[in-house]
């Protein structure tokens, strides 16, 4: 099982690096401002949010500075968003090589996961630049972020393998998760404070795997603090799970592809 | 199982069953309309069993190492399905392949080319996508543009190429490895005349390299030329397999259809 996995790393890595790097060229061709527009683009759509929603929502909390708040749940939101929707299109839209070379079909759904991770660490710098120009401070804790980013990832990739195989079989999906990822970008504390939630629906709102994956990134970043053991717990239990379940869904259905698509 | 060295692809009871009716997919209109129309949902029971189609009905044969093999058969007899199915492209529906060596599988090509990026990032493109190492791609990246003729169109978008352009770069990318089983289907013909000598040149010195072919052609005179054994397949089940002679059946069986 284990040299399996090493052999099949080993053998496509060099075609999961084309693909990424082909999505990467593919995306800013012709544009002026090229891989800055993934810089600017979430400070412009956090601007935005931020003159909207600052004056909405009062912040109960003290000592929070708002723009740190909303855009570190944006960025952990934006890629999760970005990242299933372009997972849950790459194997139907790859149709042309999948009926015609053999190569592992998981690998669309992985090199999406990974270019719009790319992507992410790029918008990683803005975040920081607010994180510094507002004054909140960086300390050592900010080292424990990349178990939040890993667990994010393994959640994305297991979200992406299930929506990218029930596409197949369900084109209504595309549509579907269009409404879904509205209201989950509503069910997710993003640009509110969870507080202001009434105790008997907080429950729903802890069902959200990005909801644990948010609180976890800002209590390093607004409270510098070591997240409670239950938030790692929760992180990892929810990235493991579904990485899992995406990962036997997708091999389960793969096969059948090709009649579908 | 006795294990034959000599045998490369082995090919046991393979069926491959497509079901047209799916291709559409299943629309709630569609549903609602048939629900309020009797006749409809009878036609759709009936439907079931008609929309099956057998692309391949327990197909059964040995290639041995070295051999050239050409199938022959009319248009949508079920050839390329069957190469589809050795390359690993596709699972049969029943039987199964086993496959003892590399395959090298010029079915489609150009089939991983992203139209937006240059000729030269797509060599290493649809190198990945065939499967080859970087470093198999960089050592024979200057064979591939030599072989092309496209040095000055290197850093040119494909989709600005003509189509006989694009044939060009694909076959020199795909040729570039020297595997033990080649698959062939009907890409002689690439190019301008010039280029199509070259390839079926360079195609021949593969094929007489002591290579395993399978090979797809329309073109008798082809088959005849360059194959040993000859496979005749007509709705997915194979007619007939022998030697050359196996053309000239398929010949009459055309005539008097």
């Amino acid at each position: 099982m284990i040299s399996k996995i090493s052999y099949a790393i080993k053998k496509y890595s060099f075609l999961l690096q084309q693909l990424v790097t082909r999505d990467f060229k593919v995306k800013y061709k012709r544009s002026v401002l090229g891989v800055l527009w993934s810089l600017l683009y979430p400070v412009l759509t956090m601007s935005v949010m931020a003159l909207v929603f600052s004056n909405m929502f009062k912040m109960s909390m003290p000592n929070v500075n708002y723009l740190v708040y909303l855009m570190s749940g944006l960025v952990i939101f934006n890629y999760f968003s970005e990242a299933s929707n372009l997972a849950m299109s790459s194997v139907v839209g790859n149709f042309s090589l999948i009926n015609k070379v053999y190569m592992p079909k998981y690998i669309f759904p992985i090199s999406k996961c990974l270019f719009v991770g790319i992507n992410f660490l790029l918008t990683l710098i803005p975040l920081y630049a607010i994180i510094f120009l507002t004054g909140t401070g960086i300390t050592w804790h900010h080292l424990l972020l990349p178990y939040a980013f890993i667990c994010l990832l393994m959640f994305t990739l297991g979200i992406g393998f299930i929506l990218s195989a029930v596409s197949v079989f369900l084109r209504d999906m595309f549509y579907i998760y269009g409404v879904v990822i509205t209201l989950w970008t509503y069910m997710t504390p993003i640009m509110y404070d969870v507080a202001i939630i009434p105790e008997k629906f907080l429950f729903i709102f802890k069902c959200n795997p990005l909801y644990w994956i948010v609180k976890f990134v800002r209590d390093v970043v607004i409270y510098h603090a070591v997240p409670t053991p239950n938030v790692w717990i929760y992180c990892g239990i929810c990235g493991l799970v579904f990485l899992i379940v995406g990962m036997v869904i997708f091999k389960k259905t793969q096969d059948k592809f090709i009649y579908y698509v | 199982m006795e294990k034959n060295n000599d045998i490369m692809i082995d090919v046991d009871n393979v069926s491959m069953r497509f079901n047209l009716g799916i291709e559409k997919g299943f629309s709630l209109k569609q549903g609602f309309i048939n629900l309020f129309d009797p006749k409809k949902r009878k036609e759709k029971k009936k439907n079931k069993k008609k929309n099956e189609f057998w692309a391949l009905k327990d197909v059964s044969f040995k290639v041995k190492r070295g051999e050239v093999i050409g199938f022959i058969g009319s248009n949508g007899a079920g050839k390329s399905t069957l190469l589809k199915v050795i390359a690993g492209v596709m699972k049969p529906t029943k039987g199964h392949v086993d496959c003892y060596g590399n395959i090298c599988p010029m079915i489609e090509l150009g089939a991983g080319f992203d139209p937006q990026l240059t000729a030269r990032e797509n060599i290493y493109l649809n190198g990945a996508v065939m499967g080859y190492p970087k470093e198999l791609i960089d050592s024979k990246f200057d064979e591939i543009v030599e072989f092309s003729e496209l040095r000055e169109f290197l850093d040119v978008p494909v989709q600005n190429f003509s189509s006989g352009m694009v044939a060009r770069l694909a076959f020199s990318i795909a040729t570039i490895v020297e595997p033990e089983i080649l698959i062939v289907d009907e890409i002689l013909a690439v190019g301008d005349i010039a280029f199509q000598a070259k390839s079926e040149a360079k195609m021949m010195s593969m094929i007489n390299g002591g290579t395993t072919v399978l090979y797809v052609s329309h073109s008798l005179t082809q088959v005849k030329k360059i194959c040993d054994k000859v496979i005749w397949i007509e709705h997915g089940i194979v007619q007939k397999v022998g030697g050359k002679e196996v053309c000239d059946d398929y010949l009459k069986y055309i005539e008097n259809k």
